[in-house]
């Protein structure tokens, strides 16, 4: 088994064996249980349609994935240091591109079971719905970059940090500074900053992409620019943190 | 030569952290490297790793050329300070786990976690581990892959003394019957006299001392005696074989170079006859600890104090 196999194992076991990784998931699945319930109530009070629901939820489960990415991130190699682990990894035969992409991998794999985890929560809420299909495959397209793309910024502060503290703080102010446009209300969104802050978003491009395949049923084809816009973010963040983990900082 | 390195400098973040270190290995070798706190050992074993390139200097590992750092690495068991496991894995999976960086184990992990004293606990999650037996478990660790070289730092922290010989009897085995090198990196100079062959000491980024242990307390300079004076004549110097190293109120230590067929009691006589008077005598043994003190810079000879 090679270095990174041996890794990306470790990173998977940790996330469904150790205490630390089963109180994540379990953090997020609190979450989608709470807002589903929230939602299939305003549902059943026909304040919400089915639609709507279905698009709240896929951006909740987008949302509560990016934020499990991120501490997943800032603890995979800050954390390692900081509980005496990281050490044996930089001594040991690998390079540190094999440990990167291992944890990457780590990563990838536990979105892939917080996607999975999601995929009752939306039956649970859209059941009887048409665009529910939709959801679950929009989830996976845009989700899956933008989930990502927030653990890799967060694994890169963590490789070049002293402290788990410091990169899950940063992680969070700018995966708070994304849902910002979304927080900010439909008046000052309209605004030429909400606007452009929008457009280079990738959270809003996830959240609009929802938006426009699930509620208006829109086409795949006219969401080619957002889908191009999430993979940037992607392909940007894990070039960001395949730099810094060049030589991370071990002690 | 395993390890071969000379004048290595190194520079991190504007902070010259290393300035001339030399480091010389061979198989079999209990190497122990000393200094103080931030003296730079750290990044001595740093390099000697590859985490950093060093400035200036050269470094040549296994007689190799240093090209491909995960093959050198392939040859070097670690043993760091501070010993940190995956707590949620029993001892055994972890060294199953651990070894596939090298390719697998070279013995069977029940073998291994006895050799270093934790017979019975391999099926134990980490988490339930005292401090000691997490040390022997990262003992265990390091030898996986039957390493040619091994990098322990500070190996009996946290041992009571039972354990602590076991560990010492271990590696003198390893050096003696396997021909491991061995690099210990500890603060503790009674297991250096206790294990080691050779001695490297650095301070502020400097090797200012690398011998042989025997050679270096069979010669460490001359025999010194504390002496409380009782009189001491204004501006008369001391005899020519006498150094005073370090003077504390009436304490005197003195420096006598009995080398040129002079007794001890001569040397009383002649101070005596030369007007200085002296009450009470202290031998000090010429031990690591006084050498190391001297050149770190902790007991400074008096010349120096005064040059500084």
């Amino acid at each position: 088994m090679n270095a990174f196999t041996l890794i990306a194992k470790k990173e998977r076991r940790a996330l469904l064996q150790n205490q630390r990784g089963l109180a994540w998931l379990l953090a997020y699945t609190g979450i989608l249980s709470a807002f589903a319930l929230l939602l299939i109530s305003n549902r059943e009070l026909s304040l919400l349609d089915n639609a709507q629901v279905v698009y709240m939820m896929a951006g909740t489960v987008t949302a509560a994935g990016a934020l499990i990415a991120v501490i997943m991130g800032a603890d995979a190699y800050a954390g390692e240091r900081e509980r005496g682990t990281l050490v044996p990894l930089l001594t040991a035969p690998i390079s540190t591109g094999e440990l990167l992409m291992g944890k990457a991998a780590g990563l990838a794999s536990a979105w892939g079971i917080m996607y999975l985890l999601a995929i009752p929560y939306l039956w649970a809420v859209g059941a009887g719905g048409q665009n529910l299909g939709q959801a679950i495959f929009y989830l996976g397209l845009f989700g899956t970059p933008v989930v990502l793309g927030f653990g890799y910024l967060a694994m890169a502060l963590s490789a070049r940090s002293g402290s788990v503290m410091y990169s899950l703080m940063t992680s969070l102010i700018v995966l708070l500074f994304s849902a910002s446009p979304l927080l900010i209300g439909p008046g000052l969104r309209n605004s030429a900053i909400g606007k452009v802050l929008d457009a280079v978003n990738p959270f809003s491009g996830a959240l609009n992409t929802y938006d426009a395949v699930i509620i208006d049923s829109d086409p795949l084809m006219s969401q080619l620019g957002r889908l191009a816009l999430v993979l940037i973010w992607l392909g940007l963040m894990f070039a960001v943190a395949r730099l810094s983990a060049r030589r991370p900082v071990f002690r | 030569m395993l390890i071969d390195a000379n004048h290595l400098a190194l520079t991190l973040d504007g902070n010259t952290i290393l300035k001339d270190v030399s480091l010389h290995m061979k198989k079999g070798d209990i190497y122990g490297l000393l200094g103080p706190n931030g003296a730079g050992k750290s990044t001595t074993i740093a390099l000697l790793l590859g985490l950093y390139s060093p400035d200036k200097g050269q470094l040549q590992r296994f007689s190799e050329q240093d090209t491909d750092i995960v093959a050198i690495r392939q040859r070097i068991g670690v043993m760091p300070e501070f010993a940190g496991f995956y707590e949620w894995m029993s001892a055994r999976e972890y060294l199953v786990w651990y070894a596939g960086f090298y390719g697998g184990l070279q013995a069977q992990p029940d073998s291994l976690l006895e050799r270093v004293g934790l017979s019975r606990t391999g099926s134990k999650p980490i988490v339930q581990f005292s401090r000691g037996m997490k040390q022997r478990l990262a003992l265990a660790r390091s030898l996986v892959h039957a390493p040619e070289l091994l990098i322990l730092d500070e190996p009996t922290n946290g041992l009571d003394p039972r354990g602590r010989r076991e560990i010492h009897d271990l590696l003198i085995e390893l050096a003696k019957k396997e021909q491991v090198c061995i690099l210990l990196c500890t603060h503790l100079l009674d297991d250096v006299e206790r294990l080691c062959t050779r001695v490297g000491i650095i301070d502020d980024g400097r090797t200012v001392l690398e011998d042989d242990l025997e050679h270096l307390l069979r010669d460490s300079g001359k025999p010194r005696y504390r002496l409380h004076m009782t009189d001491t004549p204004e501006g008369h110097p001391l005899p020519p074989l006498v150094r005073l190293l370090e003077r504390d109120d009436a304490w005197w230590t003195l420096e006598i170079d009995l080398h040129r067929g002079m007794t001890i009691g001569k040397i009383w006589e002649d101070l005596l006859n030369h007007g200085w008077s002296f009450d009470e005598i202290h031998i000090e043994s010429n031990t690591l600890e006084a050498r190391y003190l001297e050149l770190t810079g902790t007991k400074k000879p008096v010349q120096q104090e005064k040059a500084a």
